[in-house]
């Protein structure tokens, strides 16, 4: 009889576990944004830019952390995301003398900008579905390359076609000022709960299934490439969308700003939290936005009683890198181990899914 | 007709400095799996070290070059990758792309983000001209560099006992440790080769430039690394070879494209590569799965 309860139990415990954790991310998420809400000017805009690479790094989980692939160019659907944002929302009449070598038929198309985010994540998901044939097949190191040539791809022809933007050297410009905190952590709400109804999904579950053992999930009939593009894709998505509240936040777009140094701090927040869990990718995000924050304040100089203390311009970047590769190291599955946050009041861990073993 | 030989002088002295950048990163990635993204920055180191001591003459200034890249790979491994032993070949190719991109930014702190300029090898800078055809005099040097170089490294790896370690622990890493080579020491000895190589690829990128900013090695690595995995990262000669063909292709793209297509000269390169992962992701000269194996 006891233990068909603790059994009943346990099942209980399965399903409201991994809702906790949705929520607890939910949570953390609104309360970083609202303290902040109190702090000043700069801090929210760094905050909403820190938002909207929450949110990149929870389309990087959806897919490394799913899949076990590595992949350097998710920067690219965050870049067409945002430039089919910067195209539909900027004035026609300004695109007409800015812009004058585009195509003609893009001086006209117009959408509010809320519609445009969304056509922005189509577009990135499009692109990622056109790509993932050729990719998805890829393990490792060769999935790195490629993945890393795709974003020189896209960040070559952004920079130089001029049928689809500026002139190569110049800058989108002009792009409305319409997206403010409050919503920017909506659409980050909205992400961490998209991630989260992914991950209980099937094709998440055998990605994981083959993430563990490829040859064993390949041999129970999964058929990985297709999942993978699946994966693939819905990240897309979310990395379009996400492409499209950087350009209505940061509201000049240049190429060069959506490239390898993007993909550099949205991997180093990815690994520092931990790529396997969701939990890893927001915790990781908000971790190193923090930081993040507190070197620009150091850098400008803080007092403490009759200290100023600050740093030099250069060396934020710097501890930035020594995270990265000092997690790499010392943490390798970063701080949450891979793990999603479990309900506290228990005092055995819950087993989730997404668990690898612990062999650390 | 001399255009076209111009042009090819000129891709094969491309392919040959990309070839020697291509082959560094096989020579570490043959022995621990490490695709090292940071061998940018051991050029970059050797670049600069050209540039700022190049006024004490030629015969300090090279071998002061040689000595920091080497010394910069070693102590890339005794302080990152040494510590990095059970890690993947893709959580180490993120460790390296983020030490590249701290040690730019360190880079930058230093030196400042403007480019130091020097006439390292001016000397070299000037046309020859062979029965009507203008030829760099570079591109003549770098092409008899790189052999000279391929040359000392295929007699040291074929016929020293270091070497043929070398080359064992290449092929199969646990095996040779199991007939008692010393792994530290394999180890240590890509590393320093592939830092010997760099400081060639950064004397001849330097000369050709004239001018060193903290990113100075980043498009040389990204397409070397892009070279070495096409054509077979874990075996030397795949790694050469693709280099040389990436380094050859992108040259003669930019001699012989039209104005605005040469602007996407690296996108029809990655694209390429894109392409040959699909049909042959262990390499063009590698029959079978050969980077499978961890």
């Amino acid at each position: 009889m006891s233990e068909i309860l603790s059994k009943g139990k346990t099942s209980l415990r399965w399903r409201l576990g991994p809702l906790w954790s949705l929520v607890s991310l939910l949570l953390l998420v609104y309360l970083v944004t609202l303290a902040n809400s109190f702090m000043g000017d700069s801090v929210q805009v760094q905050l909403q830019f820190a938002l909207v690479n929450l949110i990149i790094v929870v389309a990087l989980q959806m897919f490394i952390g799913t899949s076990g692939v590595l992949s350097f160019g998710h920067i690219a659907f965050v870049a067409v995301g945002a430039w089919t944002v910067g195209l539909l929302t900027i004035e026609p009449d300004l695109k007409r003398s800015l812009l004058s070598d585009m195509f003609p038929f893009l001086f006209d198309v117009q959408a509010p900008w809320l519609v445009a985010v969304f056509i922005g994540g189509i577009v990135g998901g499009l692109l990622a579905l056109i790509v993932s044939p050729f990719l998805m097949r890829l393990n490792g190191l060769q999935a790195g390359i490629a993945t890393f040539a795709l974003l020189g791809v896209v960040t070559q022809v952004l920079t130089y076609w001029s049928s689809i933007g500026p002139r190569s050297g110049q800058s989108m410009v002009g792009i409305p000022d319409v997206l403010n905190l409050q919503t920017t952590m909506f659409f980050a709400l909205g992400a961490i709960v998209i991630a989260w109804l992914f991950q209980r999904t099937r094709p998440a579950r055998l990605l994981r299934a083959a993430r563990e053992d490829g040859i064993a999930a390949a041999a129970s009939g999964i058929n990985v490439v297709s999942q993978r593009i699946i994966a693939f894709t819905i990240s897309g998505v979310v990395a379009g969308v996400a492409g499209g509240l950087f350009a209505l936040t940061n509201r000049v777009l240049q190429a060069s700003q959506l490239g390898i140094e993007l993909t550099f701090i949205t991997l180093a927040m990815l690994v520092l939290g931990g790529m396997l869990s969701l939990s890893g990718a927001v915790i990781g995000a908000l971790v190193f936005s923090v930081i993040d924050v507190g070197l620009v304040q150091l850098q400008s100089g803080v007092d403490i009683g009759s200290l100023v203390i600050s740093i030099p311009q250069g060396v934020r970047p710097i501890i930035l890198g020594l995270i990265l590769v000092g997690f790499l190291i010392f943490r390798p599955r970063g701080l949450t181990g891979g793990r999603e946050i479990v309900w506290p009041f228990r005092s055995q861990r819950t087993a989730l899914p997404g668990l690898p073993p612990n062999n650390e | 007709m001399n255009q076209f030989i111009q042009s090819l002088v000129d891709a094969i002295s491309g392919g040959a400095i990309l070839g020697l950048a291509a082959l560094s990163i096989g020579l570490v990635f043959g022995v621990i799996r490490l695709a090292n993204f940071a061998q940018g920055e051991i050029i970059t180191a050797a670049a600069y070290t050209l540039i700022f001591t190049w006024q004490f003459g030629w015969f300090i200034s090279i071998p002061l070059s040689i000595i920091v890249a080497v010394a910069l790979s070693l102590l890339m491994e005794f302080s990152v990758f040494s510590r990095m032993r059970t890690a993947t070949p893709a959580t180490l190719l993120i460790a390296s792309f983020g030490l590249s991109f701290l040690l730019q930014r360190v880079y930058e702190l230093i030196f400042s983000n403007t480019v130091q300029t020097a006439p390292v090898g001016s000397a070299l800078a000037q046309s020859i001209d062979i029965g009507g055809v203008r030829i760099q005099m570079l591109s003549v040097v770098t092409i008899i560099l790189a052999g000279a170089l391929l040359y000392g490294l295929t007699l040291f790896l074929s016929k020293s006992s270091l070497g043929l370690q070398l080359q064992a622990a290449a092929a199969d890493f646990q095996t040779a440790r199991l007939i008692g080579i010393s792994a530290s020491r394999v180890i240590g000895l890509s590393f320093a080769l592939s830092g010997v190589l760099a400081a060639a690829v950064a004397f001849v990128s330097t000369v050709q430039t004239g001018a060193v900013g903290p990113s100075f090695g980043v498009p040389i690595v990204i397409l070397a690394l892009v070279g070495a995995v096409i054509g077979g990262i874990d075996k030397l000669s795949g790694a050469l070879a693709g280099g040389f063909l990436v380094g050859f292709a992108t040259s003669m793209l930019a001699s012989w494209l039209p104005q605005d297509f040469s602007n996407f000269r690296d996108a029809y390169v990655f694209g390429l590569v894109i392409l040959v992962l699909l049909f042959r992701p262990s390499g063009l000269l590698i029959r079978g799965r050969g980077v499978a194996r961890t």
